[in-house]
């Protein structure tokens, strides 16, 4: 036999595929969609409550609680599904007997990484097509009733009204940020369960670094933008603000629902942002992975 | 010589214990070589270090001094891998998988793919006794089936080298017999083979050599008869003898120069009744 052994290749992407899969699959199996249903019942519930307003009114709400909740939804379920995988990886031991292969520890956190990710993609997708399901149906009730109560002479005019506030092309690029956003958030929860004992001590760690992300531009210009705190505080706070991902950039969604247009230019830098701070966070969890006794 | 399929040299690993100054060695200063073809077992009271000393030849715990290596390769290198199998200790594999699932995924890995790996899975099954579960859950196997899908998938890439913590830890003995007799098996097939245990019996039967631990530290080591055979006794299993007759070898003995230091009935050790008794009735 040959005793030197087989060329073995560094980065293999079939065996990042076969993680990942794994990872979808395992959360598939703990039946994680079904969190789905209650974003369809919301979404239809809040489109049955808001009958009486105007049309407007509807769309709005209908965009606001539709945004609002896949925003939420794919945070929590990033959030959650990450914090699960690895410590319940380490305290079953399925980790010795995956890292007892030939696998090298990045392939296996980029693996579990890129299922989560994965998971929130079809989450994301999902709950888009029934949001936009929903506010299509009532767009086509509502076009229905206008067709019959005005006058010939108004109706092009009324309908068109009609259109350009229900569902809009550009609520994509607002979903889009909204699945980065969830992406970001998982990979600093993936980042702290590779020093984190417990899922709960990464659960709790996550949410705290989530709010801070959301206050962090206050805190940076009420102590940046004046003059007279001191050179200590500054430099926490900036430190504070280069460590935390800014989440604030992310609230440019609620802007989008409600129909202000985004230039282009702003979604990709946010977008680059995200994609920066994502990739800084995976950089900094391998490193962590790659010293932590197992 | 050819390269060893394993070799330790001075291997140390200390555990900081929390809130404490001292710190806990697993294992102190151990070398031992397994040449390639051979089946060696380390002994030793739980927490003397087995399970440590076979985590670092794996790679999966940093010594604190010391190296490792599998037929040559740093077990610190992800390469080194490649030829070995690993059982870990009471293993707990993903319990939303399959017993089929849990192989191919095992053998993706291992960067095997299609209709081969999917035959080599079903063919491993077979040596393991578990075709008839291939398509159940992990999450209702018995300690034993969880035992024997730990086999089947650390020989999922057909390495040259087992290594087995406890492997019968928890398993009846029938079970137990039959992971004996697969080890026996890869024996033949050539394959090196490392296992721990504390059930001594067991390690009787299969090892050419064992080493003892003892605190971290290897204390004894060598080929089994040499270490328990008592080079200056003779023992005589006899069928239907008379007291006569036994009192004139007796005699005869004596006259001889020999002592007699002991006389009774041999019984059959209680794993081998219990064997018999539940074959029967099954
Ligand atoms: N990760 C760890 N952290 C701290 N101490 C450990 C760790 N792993 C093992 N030990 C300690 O090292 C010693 C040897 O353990 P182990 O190798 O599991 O023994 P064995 O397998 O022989 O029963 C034990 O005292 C155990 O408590
Ligand atoms: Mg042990």
């Amino acid at each position: 036999m040959n005793p030197s052994s087989p060329v073995h290749s560094l980065f293999s992407t079939r065996r990042i595929a076969a993680l990942a899969h794994n990872t979808l699959l395992e959360l598939v199996r703990m039946r994680v969609f079904y969190f789905i249903l209650l974003f369809a019942l919301m979404v239809i519930g809040s489109s049955l409550f808001t009958v009486n307003f105007s049309f407007q009114e509807q769309f709005q709400v209908l965009k606001d609680v539709g945004l609002g909740a896949i925003s939420i939804f794919s945070w929590l379920l990033g959030l959650l599904c990450t914090a699960l995988l690895l410590p319940k990886d380490l305290e079953d031991r399925t980790l010795y007997t995956i890292l007892a292969k030939p696998v090298p520890r990045f392939e296996y956190l980029l693996g579990k990484l890129l299922g989560v990710f994965l998971l929130i993609g079809i989450a994301v997708a999902l709950m888009s097509l029934v949001f936009a399901g929903v506010l299509g149906l009532r767009e086509q009730q509502v076009l229905a009733e206008t067709a019959r109560s005005t006058p010939p002479a108004d109706l092009a005019q009324a309908l068109a009204s009609i259109r350009a506030s229900a569902f809009q092309w550009n609520l994509l690029p607002g979903i889009a940020l909204i699945y980065l956003k969830a992406v970001l958030c998982a990979t600093f929860t993936l980042l702290i369960s590779t020093f984190a004992s417990s899922s709960v001590f990464t659960v709790l760690v996550s949410v705290v670094v989530y709010l801070v992300g959301h206050v962090q531009g206050i805190a940076r210009e009420y102590w940046l933008g004046g003059g007279d705190a001191s050179p200590l505080i500054k430099v926490l706070v900036a430190l504070v603000a280069l460590i935390f991902p800014d989440l604030q950039l992310f609230n440019i969604v609620d802007e989008i629902a409600v129909g202000t247009v985004v230039p282009m230019l702003l979604f990709w830098k946010i977008t680059g942002f995200g994609v920066l701070y994502t990739l800084v966070y995976m950089l900094v969890a391998q490193v962590v992975f790659s010293t932590r006794e197992l | 010589m050819s390269t060893p399929a394993i070799s330790i040299r001075n291997l140390t690993k200390e555990f900081a214990i929390p809130f404490k100054k001292e710190r806990l060695v697993a294992v102190r200063n151990l070398s031992l070589e397994v040449p390639e073809g051979e089946v060696y077992g380390l002994l030793g009271p739980n927490g003397s270090g087995k399970s440590t000393a076979m985590k670092i030849v794996l790679g999966l715990v940093t010594p604190t001094e010391g190296t490792t290596a599998i037929f040559g390769c740093d077990s610190r290198r992800v390469e080194s891998r490649e030829q070995v199998g690993f059982l870990p200790e009471n293993p707990y594999f993903y319990k939303f998988l399959t017993a089929l699932e849990t192989l191919l995924f095992f053998g993706k890995l291992c960067d095997l793919r299609g209709s081969a790996l999917k035959d080599h899975a079903y063919s491993l099954l077979k040596t393991v006794g578990l075709e008839n579960a291939a398509d159940r859950r992990l999450g209702g196997f018995s300690k034993g089936m969880l035992q024997r899908i730990g086999m089947a998938q650390a020989l999922i890439q057909n390495p040259r080298l087992l290594v087995l913590d406890e492997p019968t830890a928890g398993v009846d003995p029938a079970g137990s017999r039959e992971i004996r007799d697969l080890i026996l098996q890869f024996k033949s097939q050539g394959i090196t083979v490392l296992l721990c245990s504390h059930l001594l019996g067991q390690v009787q039967e299969v090892c050419d050599r064992i080493g003892i631990l003892h605190h971290g530290s290897l204390i004894k080591e060598g080929r089994i008869e040499d270490l328990i055979t008592l080079e200056n006794q003779t023992q005589l299993v006899l069928e239907n003898a008379s007291p006569a007759l036994l009192a004139e070898l007796e005699k005869r003995a004596r006259e001889g120069g020999a002592t007699v230091i002991g006389e009774g009935r041999p019984k059959a050790d209680l794993e081998q009744f219990f064997l018999r008794v539940t074959q029967f009735n099954s």
